[in-house]
């Protein structure tokens, strides 16, 4: 029983992680939370939909990530460089609007009626280990999840560009003064943060679905994670995100008729004992 | 910034005319509103039809819904995305304290406002304490969190889950039964006045030295605080106040549309309201009410085709991105413009 709790919860989690950790990127160079990043999960859900029918699972999580990086550029180069001097809270409005357009455009193609992925045959089946019977395909993304996560730590620890996007995190001042380029970096997390959701979004197919209402719910769990975690903090997103995953889970088991407002719960809890969240985030401004 | 500039150009009216010529222009200005309003209150009942009515009732009421949102938006900086939980919520709060508690229909409506505004003062203790972008996140979150609640497996001998809940009473509230709300034409005088009265009252905060604190407050918090104002209490005031409102106008919504379902408290109606604030701009009480009823009109045009969400998302990227003080701030701009230039070519 608690096995499989933790094992549902660190699923859960992955995706959450992958999509709230993109989330504060962002918010370190921008200073802006991406209200659209549930849209671009969702479009990165469906093109790995289309992709997967065509040329199978494995082509669509290679290809779905690259597509949406190219979309993050986008996002970069026509809306978030172009705004820099609007106040952030409208910037945020605006990500909001294109992320509502992102979202109907999909629905307008591919209608209302959700969608499902089949996993790949190879991790169709379940395994059996310690007494414990449990599907291939969400040991699978479990470790995708925790692998993209020991990444990205080791980026922003060990390498140069790692270095600057914390440097600019912190003080964005004072790191434009040393001579680094804000802008540059900002496209790379931009494209890296869309990409991020782009994995998520495939990998969402077989073990949720594919549906119209995905990139409210996604944007929504996010946002109470980045609360939580400290806005901007990446290390508090996924101590907060596998927290998150494992109320939604064991709420859903222990108390099915009120999972529903489980993570709302632990938002308010968190926010009652630290308004500024668990971890050391930017201050919000 | 706008309430900087406001005061320049009352200062230079002030100037410009003797106090007598100012005292009889505000005169004529109350004059012309009260024609207004009495004019618009009956005769649209004679010029539109059911159609129009229908369309122009939803649309002030949108409109009211938007003015909540654009209250705080100017006055405190805070942009709230969960003004529908609060409408929808009273309308259900309304039909249970009727069919549940058995309250009289006018009992309900208090009852229930209190109870909106309990939680809005208990919400907002919360979460006023932190910074914009995170009360943004904040709103919508406890917004999502109210239209799960409603759908709860546990509370659907109250809600009726996603069928939502006919609402209609006995007797009659106000003078008026159950079937004169539903009536677009005999409904539309009561919106309009309600819209002009939460208007006023909007206005008049606007002016007071609670809407001067607010403001100061969204310019720098920091500064507030050091020269020893409190700041926590104006804006956690404002945001019950936002929140009366749209519980205000979801009461007149349920009387009018007798239904309230999962629908009136989701993003969907909290967006379409602050896109109704962004189009009239956020700085008059004229301004989100007109942007109610355009957006109303316009929703019609593209509801036809199933597009209304996609309206909703185009309209806030155009007119944050274009036109950042909305339709009215606009014209506005253009008047100016224009009298400056006559000016110019005169002097």
């Amino acid at each position: 029983m608690i096995p499989l709790l933790i094992a549902n919860s660190l699923a859960l989690a992955s995706l959450l992680i992958m999509m709230s950790s993109g989330l504060a990127l962002i918010y370190g160079l921008r200073d802006v939370i991406n209200f659209g990043h549930g849209a671009l999960y969702m479009l990165g859900a469906y093109l790995g939909y289309s992709i997967a029918h065509v040329a199978g699972f494995w082509v669509a999580l290679v290809a779905s990530p690259i597509l949406l990086a190219l979309v993050g550029a986008a996002l970069e180069n026509l809306v978030l460089r172009p705004l820099q001097r609007r106040s952030h809270i409208e910037v945020a409005l605006v990500t909001l609007g294109l992320g509502i357009i992102l979202g109907q455009v999909l629905i307008f193609f591919y209608g209302g009626e959700a969608r499902t992925v089949d996993a790949p045959l190879s991790l169709a089946g379940s395994v059996t280990a310690f007494g414990l019977t449990y599907p291939i395909y969400r040991l699978f993304l479990i470790g995708v999840g925790l692998s993209s996560c020991a990444l990205l730590a080791i980026w922003l620890n060990f390498s140069t560009s790692g270095l600057h996007v914390r440097a600019v995190s912190q003080e964005p001042s004072v790191a434009r003064m040393m001579g680094i380029d804000a802008d540059r970096l900002s496209l790379l997390v931009t494209s890296l943060s869309a990409a991020l959701a782009g994995v998520a979004g495939v990998l969402a197919g077989p073990y949720l679905s594919v549906d119209p209402g995905m990139d409210v719910t996604m944007i929504v769990s996010c946002l109470i994670i980045v609360v939580i975690g400290g806005t901007g903090s990446i290390p508090g997103a996924i101590v907060a995100a596998l927290l998150y995953g494992f109320v939604q889970v064991a709420g859903s088991v222990f108390l099915p008729d009120l999972a529903a407002l489980a993570p709302y719960a632990l938002l308010m809890a968190v926010l009652l004992v630290a308004p500024r969240g668990i971890g050391r985030g930017r201050v919000l401004d | 910034m706008n309430g900087q500039a406001a005061t320049r150009v009352a200062y230079r009216r002030g100037a410009a005319l003797v106090p007598s010529a100012r005292g009889s222009r505000r005169i004529l200005a109350g004059a012309a509103a009260l024609l207004l309003f009495t004019i618009g209150a009956f005769a649209p009942q004679y010029l539109a039809n059911d159609f129009l009515l229908r369309l122009a009732d939803g649309g002030l009421l949108l409109g009211i819904l938007a003015l909540s949102i654009a209250f705080l938006m100017s006055q405190a900086g805070l942009v709230s995305l969960g003004a529908a939980s609060v409408y929808g919520g009273v309308g259900y709060l309304f039909a249970i304290a009727m069919s549940q508690w058995y309250l009289s229909p006018l009992a309900a409506i208090v009852a229930s406002m209190v109870v909106v505004t309990v939680y809005a003062a208990i919400l907002g203790a919360l979460i006023i304490r932190t910074t914009p972008l995170a009360f943004m996140m904040l709103t919508l979150a406890a917004g999502e969190m109210i239209s799960h609640a409603v759908l709860l497996e546990g509370l659907r001998d109250y809600t009726s889950g996603a069928d939502g809940l006919v609402v209609s009473f006995g007797g009659t509230l106000f003078g008026l039964e159950a079937g004169d709300f539903a009536n677009s034409a005999r409904f539309w005088p009561i919106v309009w006045t309600a819209a002009w009265a939460i208007g006023s009252a909007v206005w008049a905060v606007r002016r007071s030295r609670l809407g001067a604190v607010l403001r100061a407050t969204r310019q720098n918090e920091e500064r507030m605080r050091f020269s020893g104002f409190d700041t926590y209490g104006p804006r956690l005031a404002a945001f019950v106040l936002a929140n009366v409102i749209a519980g205000a106008c979801g009461l007149l919504h349920v009387l009018n549309s007798g239904f309230v379902s999962p629908e009136s408290l989701g993003l969907g109606l909290s967006t379409n309201a602050l896109v109704s604030a962004l189009i009239g701009g956020t700085a008059t009480s004229a301004g989100p009410l007109l942007g109610g009823v355009i957006f109303a009109f316009a929703q019609d045009q593209f509801g036809a085709h199933g597009l209304t969400q996609l309206l909703t998302g185009l309209a806030i990227v155009v007119f944050i991105v274009l036109f950042p003080s909305g339709v009215v701030g606009a014209w506005r701009d253009f008047a100016q413009w224009i009298w400056r230039n006559r000016n110019r070519e005169a002097g």
